[in-house]
């Protein structure tokens, strides 16, 4: 008997790796099986690549919500402030500006605004909840406020062509999510950043004994988070071929529901990054698959509550056994 | 004669540290030379704490001054002591829990790659490895420390002071949670340290270790130096002298019981699901029965699995003669207690009252209709704190400001309080210092003098021969021996804990 049918006969093995999957995976691979068989169209390359393509942006704002949640935090302020940086290039753009210009500004909106959460969550030591409460309400009025309420619209053809365009036959906003996944897997697992992480979640008194400056981490976590969505609002702006100061508004619920399924812990200082991913495709597959199905939005919203609870319970099922 | 020993590597002057209504140093001086184990002791509360808080440059002295080899320098951070040199082995542990080994020793020191801010996970691992080695854990250095017991988290800990290279180590109590092997193992790392010339400030709580070990001594009390000696001119009765300012026997007696009561405890060839099989174990009213072992020897896991907090596979329990199945809420209503070793993290409820932790397991008997009493709680947990002596100025006092033996008296009363009839102490003295532990003794004596029964695991050996009227010694998961009380000798355990026949 050869050393591989052994392994894959044996029924601990096999118990045990089953045990080790995720309830995550389940749960993605029964929604593929569910809706491939009610959907014929739903198997298809066109429509799997548009799971990718709309799944994206929300995993440019599941990443760094990872981390942020792994320090202990939420950023709740996420959508708006994509949202604002999406409007601000829009209104660079319709000024005559530069795309590297305007994309810089963007940037600049969602850096300030992470600068902003992490000074009040480490240094004025407030809740993160509410800190990204308040970052959320100014962002959000912001956006309506620069725009009158309105869409900003004729912001050019390159963008839009961004959107459709793709490098080596990637689709961009493919490129741009398998980009900022390798980047934020180098951040997590092989830098001091990364290292640190883990320390503001798991025992921040650790690291400042050891001598690190820990609220400059701790602030550079969301100032990750803000220059993720400065990035992503270039992928929103050039998708809606406009800036509307509601277009991702409650993309951080997707993003927490993401991170909760992917197997993050809320309050130990663990997380895991490829399960974000897996997190992502979960939501995306369940929101797209629904939209075959004709489900009204209204209904989608509470499936995918109803993912977060399953996704958990499955979980917590396999960690009793 | 004591010889001339240079200028020391650091020199503490007068330093005094003050907290609203509390003097925590006065006017200390202490120095630290190379090359020598400088024994650091003091009751709980002593001062002890706070002084390595200022060598560390966690407090700031309110007075006084520090000499790094005759230099004044200012201590104001943990960076700036990193920075001369110093390196402290915490007691309480400061690990992150999903960093691996590696990682946690070389927090804030990651060994840099080529590329800016990446860390170089192979060169760091493979240092570990070595630093493991030393201390003879046998751990691969990828495991994340929140799988490690408490004996291997204190091995990391310690790694990661050594790894530092530091010229003055401070150790606060190492050995507390490591077995007789492992304290052997760091201590012959300790006399290697030694020869090369580092400084060791080392806070110990118990007195063999101090003359093993020590080249000089200072006792503090209530915040000021009332001793500084050399080993080989006092002995362990003036040092306990010094320590608490008055005579106490540091070897516990009690009156051993002769006619032991009713079968409280019996299991019949008990496995469970985290490594124990085949145990074995009788304990009656009105006895004290220890369970021995080194760490890891499955003492903690017997405990467990009588409560019914880890999975029975194999035989089973019976409290009074009644078989037990289910979990802790059975057990609890049968009358088991377990007392937790970890008392901060399962014991109390360090941000409740004393009040608030004496009744909470007994809600439920003492308020059948649902609703809170005021009138009743407070005379119930009046009533405790008189028994118990609670050393708390009111019943609404948070348990966290009581000290460690007080927090014990308070997870006993709770139990007590709960119909608790057979209790399961685990490692009841860890963490606590010499006064509180005759105390935590005389509690546990007075409870079966009430015709409780009690099960007392410990890793201290002198603690199992003093107090236990009898003991059970644990290897690798099951019964290795039982000791009667004529045979119960430290070399009698050890020999069956180490198999050495």
């Amino acid at each position: 008997m050869s050393e591989t049918s052994a392994l894959a006969l044996r029924p601990g093995r096999l118990r045990a790796a089953l045990a080790a999957t995720p309830g995550v995976a389940y749960i993605l691979l029964l929604m593929v099986v569910v809706f491939g068989a009610t959907s014929k169209y739903f198997l298809s390359g066109a429509n799997l690549l548009n799971v990718g393509m709309q799944s994206a942006i929300l995993l440019m704002i599941a990443l760094p919500m990872t981390l942020i949640i792994m320090s202990e935090g939420l950023d709740i302020s996420l959508g708006a402030v994509l949202t604002l940086c999406s409007v601000v290039l829009a209104l660079m753009l319709v000024r005559g500006s530069g795309l590297p210009v305007a994309l810089a500004a963007a940037v600049a909106v969602g850096l300030a605004f992470g600068l902003a959460n992490g000074l009040l969550v480490s240094v004025v030591n407030m809740p993160p909840f509410v800190a990204t409460l308040g970052t959320f309400g100014m962002a959000q009025g912001l956006a309506l406020a620069v725009t009158d309420g309105q869409s900003v619209v004729g912001i050019g053809e390159t963008v839009q062509t961004i959107y459709a365009g793709g490098v080596f036959g990637v689709p961009i906003p493919i490129a741009f999510a398998l980009g900022s996944y390798a980047f934020s897997h180098w951040l997590l697992y092989h830098t001091r950043f990364g290292s640190y992480v883990f320390a503001i979640g798991g025992n921040r008194e650790a690291l400042v004994l050891a001598g690190v400056r820990a609220n400059l981490y701790h602030i550079g976590i969301y100032v990750f988070g803000g220059c993720m969505a400065g990035l992503a609002a270039l992928l929103l702006t050039a998708r809606m071929n406009s800036g509307h100061p509601t277009a991702a508004i409650g993309i951080e619920f997707d993003a927490i529901v993401a991170v909760a399924i992917g197997g993050t812990s809320f309050e130990r200082g663990d997380g895991w990054l490829f399960g974000t991913v897996l997190g992502t495709f979960a939501v995306g597959v369940m929101r797209n698959g629904l939209n075959l199905l004709g489900v009204p939005s209204s209904l989608q919203v509470v499936s995918i509550g109803l993912l977060v609870i399953i996704a958990l319970f499955v979980d917590g099922l396999k960690q009793r056994t | 004669m004591p010889l001339d020993r240079g200028t020391p590597v650091l020199e503490l002057r007068g330093i005094s540290k003050l907290f609203p209504g509390v003097r925590a140093l006065d006017d200390v001086s202490f120095t630290i030379h190379a090359g020598e184990v400088h024994m650091l002791l003091g009751e709980n509360g002593a001062g002890k704490s706070s002084l390595i808080k200022v060598l560390y440059g966690a407090y700031a002295a309110d007075a006084g001054e520090i000499l790094h080899h005759g230099r004044k320098v200012t201590i104001a951070s943990p960076a700036d002591a990193r920075r001369l040199g110093v390196a402290v082995i915490f007691q309480e542990f400061s690990l992150v829990p999903f960093l691996d080994i590696a990682q946690n020793i070389f927090l804030g020191r990651e060994f840099a790659s080529r590329v800016p801010g990446h860390i170089d996970h192979r060169g760091m691992h493979l240092e570990a490895a070595k630093l493991l080695d030393l201390l003879g854990m046998e751990q691969d250095t990828r495991t994340k420390v929140h799988r490690l017991g408490v004996a291997q988290q204190q091995l990391v800990e310690i790694a990661k002071a050594l790894s530092q290279h530091a010229s003055v180590l401070v150790m606060d109590e190492p050995t507390a949670a490591l077995s007789e092997h492992e304290t052997d193992r760091l201590f012959k790392v300790i006399r290697r340290l030694k020869q090369e010339g580092v400084a060791i400030v080392y806070i110990s709580h118990r007195l063999a270790e101090v003359f093993e070990l020590g080249d000089r001594i200072t006792v503090l009390r209530d915040g000021r130096k009332v001793g500084s000696l050399l080993p080989s001119e006092t002995t362990p009765d003036e040092l306990v002298h010094l320590m608490v300012g008055r005579a106490v026997d540091t070897s516990y007696a009690r009156e051993f019981c002769a006619l032991p009561g009713e079968l409280a405890l019996e299991t019949i060839d008990l496995g469970s699901d985290h490594g124990i099989s085949g145990v074995n174990i009788e304990v009656r009213t009105g006895e004290i029965v220890g369970l021995a072992g080194l760490v890891g020897a499955g003492r903690t896991e017997v405990a467990r699995a009588i409560f019914g907090a880890d999975k029975v596979t194999h035989g089973e329990v019976r409290i009074f003669g009644q078989p037990i199945g289910g979990g802790p809420d059975v057990s609890t209503r049968r009358g088991v207690a377990l007392i937790p070793e970890n008392r901060k993290q399962e014991g109390v409820a360090l941000i409740r009252s004393v009040q608030d932790n004496l009744l909470l397991a007994s809600l439920a008997r003492l308020f059948p209709r649902g609703w809170f009493d005021p009138a009743v709680g407070r005379r119930v947990s009046v009533q405790k704190i008189d028994e118990l002596r609670i050393a708390t100025p009111s019943p609404l006092r948070l348990v966290r400001y009581l000290s460690g033996g007080n927090q014990q008296k308070v997870v006993v009363g709770k139990w007590l309080n709960a119909g608790g009839k057979l209790f399961i102490f685990d490692e009841p003295t860890r963490g606590i210092d010499v006064g509180a532990k005759a105390e935590i003794f005389n509690l546990i004596g007075e409870l079966v003098g009430r015709g409780a029964a009690v099960l007392m695991i410990s890793s201290e050996l002198l603690e199992i021969v003093h107090v236990c009227d009898r003991a059970y010694v644990m290897r690798g998961g099951r019964v290795a021996g039982h000791l009667r009380r004529a045979d119960l000798t430290e070399a009698g355990i050890l020999r069956l804990a180490m198999h050495h026949e």
